[in-house]
């Protein structure tokens, strides 16, 4: 599985490599608009990742023909420009997700796994946070390595959890993940199932806590060890 | 001096004053040049009159001289019916005949009109005889013949149509002079239709709209300098406003690649106290950056007019963004107030940056396990209320001013984040503004104006 870095600063382009094939994850690099067209033409990769600022054109140009010849490969895009206009422009073009300019290594691996998750990707079955894992396949869950077994539905928002990371899933997602458009669900059945998951996981003695976002929805966390004092 | 605002108004003023003055000069100078005419009209028929009088004098063998008028015009001379007054003087001046009662010369040297060869004279009526004076030879020697007409009498009407061209003539000149006016404002209002049509599009000039030019064809030849002008004068600010944007976008890359690169490296060194040390350091770091790189951007933002953004999505988008930090740092927050859409004039990215802001600014400033809760409402108004110690009652206008800090000594900087606030709520022609709730802690508003 090999992604394809378009960069034009070398010395970020070695070590983003290095740190990636730290992950798994083997990249070859490009460092203009006009390398990386001629590159696409011939190979393909498991994703890009576009740095907007090159020398030649705007990162943005490459997406653009590469989304018009019909090339569906996952894009991340790396900038430097994270301004109040920019973002948005970016996500528009075309993006599959955006990083802004300095981001830490493990953003970037995570960010490009989710990316390389999607359909048609083997990577990524066993998601993992804390001391928790949730095999997506076979739906099994472990907790500190011990399988585990949960009902269907607590698995599910657990599913939504883990794949968000540490970040807030929308109330939304579970909803519609959950019951789809199986018409009426009571306004608080979610918060039910999330409350029955909390207590499995504490009962199976997980590292990690479901914090609600009232209003916005929920999001995972490891529990904060007691500091020695 | 008086200024007038409007073209069409100065030029309808100075026609008025024109006007004005034109309808007095010009019936006055009709009246003279008519007056003249008339005056010479009159002359020369009293002159000829004269010659015709001379032919009624016949010299007599005795030297003198003899007056017989004719029976069929002696009507005319008669006192009865008066249309015309004589005298006729000998060389010497002496009075040998006179239709005057008293038998005295019709006009003497002082009736003489000054600068002309007509006599005028007041009678005892009241009127003006009017009259020229003859001389001519009859037989040996020469005879002065007077003849004069009153003005007042019926049968004189040259002069009537001089007096009653005032009256009744004179005031024509007035309503073709208001004619004139109005067709004169009609031609300049159609003259700067072309400038009105550029004014519609100069106005919808924005910084945020500068590719808009004026047309230069369609302008009168007199405008097109102005015109031009402006047009040169918005290029100007096209490429300042370029620069702006483009220094902003340079700075940004020339300042996060290289924090990027030192990113890679300390992620890519052994884990240790170090590296979390130099990590922590990173993001105190990135998050200075990215602030200064927001000040320079919102320094030339301008929010379009026709912006919306849905504040619910925005706040809900914020707290989402910023609760992972709320809860490393032991505190809960809540999206809490009307739920759906708000629209609100605004730049969602810009607003987002601007809820994000006071919520880090909550957390940061808080103690571990109080609670944090941003509240929107249907009129555009987000609160962010916290449970910390407040804000105390002077800080309360600095506290929004850039780099901040209560106590110089203390590191204890807000930076930059209350100060992007301000300039996002500014730019948005909205508010900020922060109180103290009455069971303790800080509530900070923005206000937005309702799309």
């Amino acid at each position: 599985m090999r992604v394809l870095l378009v960069e034009d600063n070398q010395e970020l382009v070695s070590l983003l490599v290095k740190g990636l094939a730290q992950s798994g994850l083997s990249a070859d690099s490009v460092g203009t608009v006009g390398d990386a067209l001629h590159v696409l033409s011939t190979m393909k990769y498991a994703a890009v990742v576009l740095d907007l600022g090159l020398p030649d054109d705007d990162g943005l140009a490459l997406l653009r023909d590469m989304r018009r010849k019909g090339d569906a490969t996952p894009v991340l895009v790396l900038t430097a420009r994270d301004g109040v206009t920019d973002r948005v422009t970016g996500l528009r073009e075309g993006a599959d997700d955006y990083l802004p300019k300095p981001f830490a290594m493990e953003e970037l691996v995570a960010r490009l796994q989710a990316l390389l998750r999607r359909p048609g990707n083997l990577l990524g079955r066993l998601l993992t946070f804390g001391n928790v894992s949730l095999d997506t396949e076979g739906r099994q869950v472990f907790v500190a390595g011990t399988p585990r077994a949960f009902p269907a539905r607590e698995t599910a928002v657990l599913e939504i959890l883990l794949r968000r990371g540490g970040n807030v899933a929308p109330k939304r997602l579970f909803e519609d993940q959950l019951f789809g458009l199986s018409g009426d669900i009571g306004s608080n059945a979610v918060e039910v199932y999330v409350h029955r998951l909390r207590k499995m996981l504490s009962d199976a003695g997980a590292t990690v806590k479901i914090h609600t976002v009232r209003g916005v929805g929920y999001l995972m966390a490891e529990e904060k060890e007691e500091k020695a004092g | 001096m008086i200024r007038f605002r409007s073209i069409i108004t100065r030029i309808v003023a100075l026609h008025v004053v024109a006007i004005g003055i034109t309808s007095i000069l010009m019936p006055l100078a009709l009246y003279w040049l008519l007056n003249q005419a008339a005056n010479n009209l009159h002359r020369d028929t009293l002159r000829s009159e004269a010659f015709t009088f001379s032919t009624f004098l016949r010299p007599q063998p005795d030297g003198q001289l003899s007056l017989e008028i004719p029976q069929e015009v002696r009507a005319l001379y008669t006192s009865d019916y008066g249309l015309y007054a004589y005298s006729v003087l000998d060389a010497a001046g002496h009075v040998l005949f006179s239709s005057r009662a008293d038998g005295k010369a019709l006009f003497t040297e002082d009736d003489h009109s000054p600068g002309g060869d007509w006599f005028t004279r007041r009678i005892s009526t009241g009127s003006t005889m009017f009259g020229v004076s003859v001389d001519r030879p009859i037989g040996q020697h020469r005879y002065v013949i007077q003849v004069g007409q009153d003005l007042a009498h019926r049968d004189v009407i040259i002069d009537d149509v001089v007096t009653s061209f005032l009256p009744r003539v004179a005031w024509i000149t007035f309503p073709i002079l208001l004619l004139l006016l109005l067709i004169d404002i009609l031609i300049f209002r159609g003259a700067l239709d072309p400038v009105r049509e550029a004014s519609k599009t100069a106005a919808s000039i924005g910084p945020s709209r500068t590719e808009v030019r004026l047309p230069e064809q369609s302008m009168p030849t007199e405008i097109i300098p102005l015109v031009h002008a402006v047009n040169q004068a918005l290029d100007r600010l096209e490429a300042g406003y370029r620069a702006q944007r483009d220094f902003t976008a340079d700075m940004a890359h020339e300042l996060r690649t290289p924090l990027a690169i030192v990113r890679a490296r300390v992620d890519s060194l052994e884990p240790g106290a170090l590296r979390d040390a130099l990590r922590a350091d990173l993001v105190n770091m990135t998050r200075t950056v990215n602030q200064v790189l927001d000040i320079a951007e919102l320094e030339a933002f301008i929010v379009q007019t026709d912006a919306k953004a849905d504040l619910h999505e925005v706040c809900s988008d914020a707290v989402g963004l910023m609760a992972p930090l709320a809860v490393e740092m032991s505190k809960t927050i809540a999206l809490t107030g009307d739920s759906g859409p708000i629209w609100v004039h605004g730049q969602p990215e810009a607003l987002f940056r601007a809820v994000r802001n006071l919520i880090e600014n909550a957390i940061r400033h808080t103690p571990a396990g109080t609670s944090i809760e941003v509240e929107a409402s249907k009129d555009g108004v987000v609160r962010v209320l916290d449970d910390g110690p407040g804000v105390p009652e002077d800080d309360r206008q600095t506290i929004f001013r850039r780099f901040w800090r209560r106590d110089r000594a203390k590191a204890e900087s807000r930076g930059l984040g209350l100060a992007i606030v301000a300039r996002v709520a500014e730019a948005h022609s909205g508010s900020v503004a922060v109180e103290n709730r009455p069971d303790g802690g800080a509530v900070f508003t923005l206000k937005l104006r309702p799309a």
